[in-house]
């Protein structure tokens, strides 16, 4: 446990020293709930209160590429050959996966945090339990893409593949889900993937426990079990991939 | 007590060997140099048996441990300074070395990695990132998180390269003080005097495998005519010369490191000297140098590889024999 600890504790001081990135992606955020959402928000009428959907939205939409960060930063560390000093310390393959994702978690919530504090004191949300069960969603959903990243980035370990793999499902994630608009005004075949999609439940979750109007999310409960399923599914499979495929001085 | 066993170790990258079938034991409480120029197999081998790649074939044992069955003990056993530093840009010295020592379990980390800073003069850049350091300070750095650490085998891969020479000195130093408090130290160099100043043995390796290893004085006394005269000629000879020279007995081998650098190999060198000069003059050879030395590690790589060690990677030396 110690050691997964120190893992979190090196990815977690990192995070600190990519400043001008951490200050574009806020203020990437603020414009686009500030600027953007307030406008969209006019157009649409059908939906009470979407300015308030849509920002939540742009939260869980910039957790998942700030917790995609971690699968870019393995390239870096193995063009630097980082991942050979990485591979050559007393820490087991598992501990070292486990630790960099829940710090990929931990890095998109405390990055994002204060742009959430900052809405939810504007929402008015200020009960303890709901801006925990919040958090914890949020959390859940990041630990789960960190997870994904990984798997990812070591199966692959060819960081042009990875580029192209992470860019359509950059493009793809966030139009085939629920952070933009609800399923029930989706057309019905993208409605039907984006039932099977992470990031539907993540963003319908994290709404539910702020107390959006549950007629536009998904059940609560499934959204839970889908994300449980999601982080660990992929948390194990980076697991076992960094064990069985991960090895210095063959990366692309 | 053999600590490290490499058993018929073997590593691939496609088509390419890179080490082939390496047995080799290292002794408890010995420093180890492995020889070879880039693209040997060293640091090859010495990834395998930090378990940071997988062998093709065969195995190595650390400390009773093998490295397939058993990594993360081989790992507790191990440490390494690599032959490019790794460190990240965004990391201080201060912040590697700490990190480092509480990973590997180092007690009082902080103080550890003050005491180190201080030996190897980086306190002064502790608070630098690593991209605004020197060559030699990232080196340094690099060599700090073994020399932190005190594993039970610890690796160092060409540990005095970009380093100026009292730095060389210092980290020399450092490495026989790591032994003298029982670590078993594999040194990878391709610094022949590196080599002969520290190690125990010295095993050199060439295209993959492990052509010798043995204490440095038992591989110079190994070679047949061991004493070395080497002759710089104005112009390059004709065969027909290097024939003669030959053929002159007590010649034992006669090589070109290039077309005018002819190098002899024989016994007693001081007596076959003129005999050779007396060829050289009726044959109408002019040289501009003559040096008559013991032989060094640079001829033992030399005899067993066929290779001089610093210019083996673009071209190989003319052997005639």
């Amino acid at each position: 446990m110690t050691k997964i600890l120190l893992v979190v504790e090196r990815d977690l001081r990192s995070l600190i020293r990519h400043k001008s990135i951490l200050v574009m992606r806020w203020f990437f955020v603020i414009v686009q709930i500030g600027i953007f959402g307030l406008a969209v928000s006019r157009l649409i009428v059908v939906m009470p209160n979407y300015y308030n959907y849509y920002a939540m939205g742009v939260i869980v939409m910039t957790m998942y590429s700030v917790a995609i960060f971690t699968g870019y930063e393995i390239y870096d560390e193995a063009d630097d050959g980082f991942v050979e000093y990485l591979l050559s310390l007393p820490i087991t393959r598992r501990e070292l996966v486990l630790g960099r994702s829940l710090a990929g978690g931990l890095r998109s919530l405390l990055f994002m945090s204060p742009i959430i504090v900052a809405f939810l004191y504007f929402m008015g949300v200020l009960d303890p339990l709901k801006v925990l069960t919040a958090m914890a969603a949020l959390y859940g959903f990041a630990f789960g893409v960190s997870g994904l990243s990984i798997t990812l980035a070591v199966g692959l370990k060819a960081g042009d593949r990875f580029d192209i793999i992470m860019g359509a499902l950059d493009a793809f994630i966030v139009r085939l889900s629920t952070a933009l608009y609800p399923l029930a005004f989706m057309p019905g075949p993208i409605a039907a993937v984006s039932t099977f999609n992470p990031l539907t439940y993540a963003s319908d979750l994290f709404r539910w426990s702020l107390n959006f109007d549950i007629r536009y999310l998904a059940n609560p409960a499934v959204a839970l079990i889908v994300l449980l399923i999601f982080l660990t599914t992929f948390n194990f499979a980076g697991v076992m991939i960094y064990e069985r495929n991960l090895e210095g001085g063959t990366w692309r | 007590m053999a600590l490290v066993r490499m058993i018929g170790l073997t590593k691939k990258y496609g088509s390419t060997l890179a080490v082939d079938h390496l047995n080799l034991e290292i002794q408890e409480g010995e420093i180890l140099g492995l020889l070879g120029p880039n693209g040997a197999g060293k640091s090859s081998a010495l990834m395998m048996i930090s378990t940071i790649i997988k062998p093709t074939e065969g195995t190595a044992e650390v400390g009773g441990y093998d490295i397939r069955k058993n990594p993360y003990e081989v790992r507790e056993l191990i440490g390494i300074a690599f032959q490019e530093a790794k460190l990240l840009w965004m990391n201080t010295p201060w912040e590697i070395l700490n990190w480092h020592a509480k990973v590997c379990g180092v007690k009082n980390p902080r103080q550890a990695a003050e005491a180190i800073l201080k030996e190897l003069n980086l306190w002064d850049a502790r608070k630098k990132l690593t991209h605004e350091l020197s060559g030699g300070m990232k080196k340094r750095v690099e060599v700090a998180k073994v020399l932190i650490q005190r594993p039970k085998v610890a690796i160092v891969d060409e540990p005095t390269a970009q380093i100026d020479i009292s730095g060389k000195y210092q980290i020399w130093e450092k490495i026989r003080s790591l032994r003298d408090e029982g670590s078993t130290i594999i040194l990878a160099t391709n610094e022949l005097s590196e080599a002969d100043r520290l190690s125990d043995r010295v095993a050199i390796m060439y295209h993959g495998r492990l052509r010798i290893c043995d204490t440095p004085r038992n591989l110079k006394d190994s070679i047949p005519g061991g004493d070395v005269i080497d002759i710089r000629l104005e112009a390059p000879v004709e065969n027909s010369a290097v024939s003669q020279l030959k053929s002159i007995p007590g010649i034992v081998d006669l090589a070109f490191t290039k077309p005018t650098h002819m190098r002899i190999y024989l016994n007693r060198a001081e007596k076959m000297l003129p005999q050779i000069m007396q060829l050289l003059s009726t044959l109408g050879i002019a040289i501009s140098s003559i040096n008559m030395k013991e032989p060094s590690l640079d001829d033992v790589f030399f005899h067993y590889t066929g290779a001089i060690l610093d210019e083996s990677q673009a071209t190989p030396a003319v052997s005639s024999s």
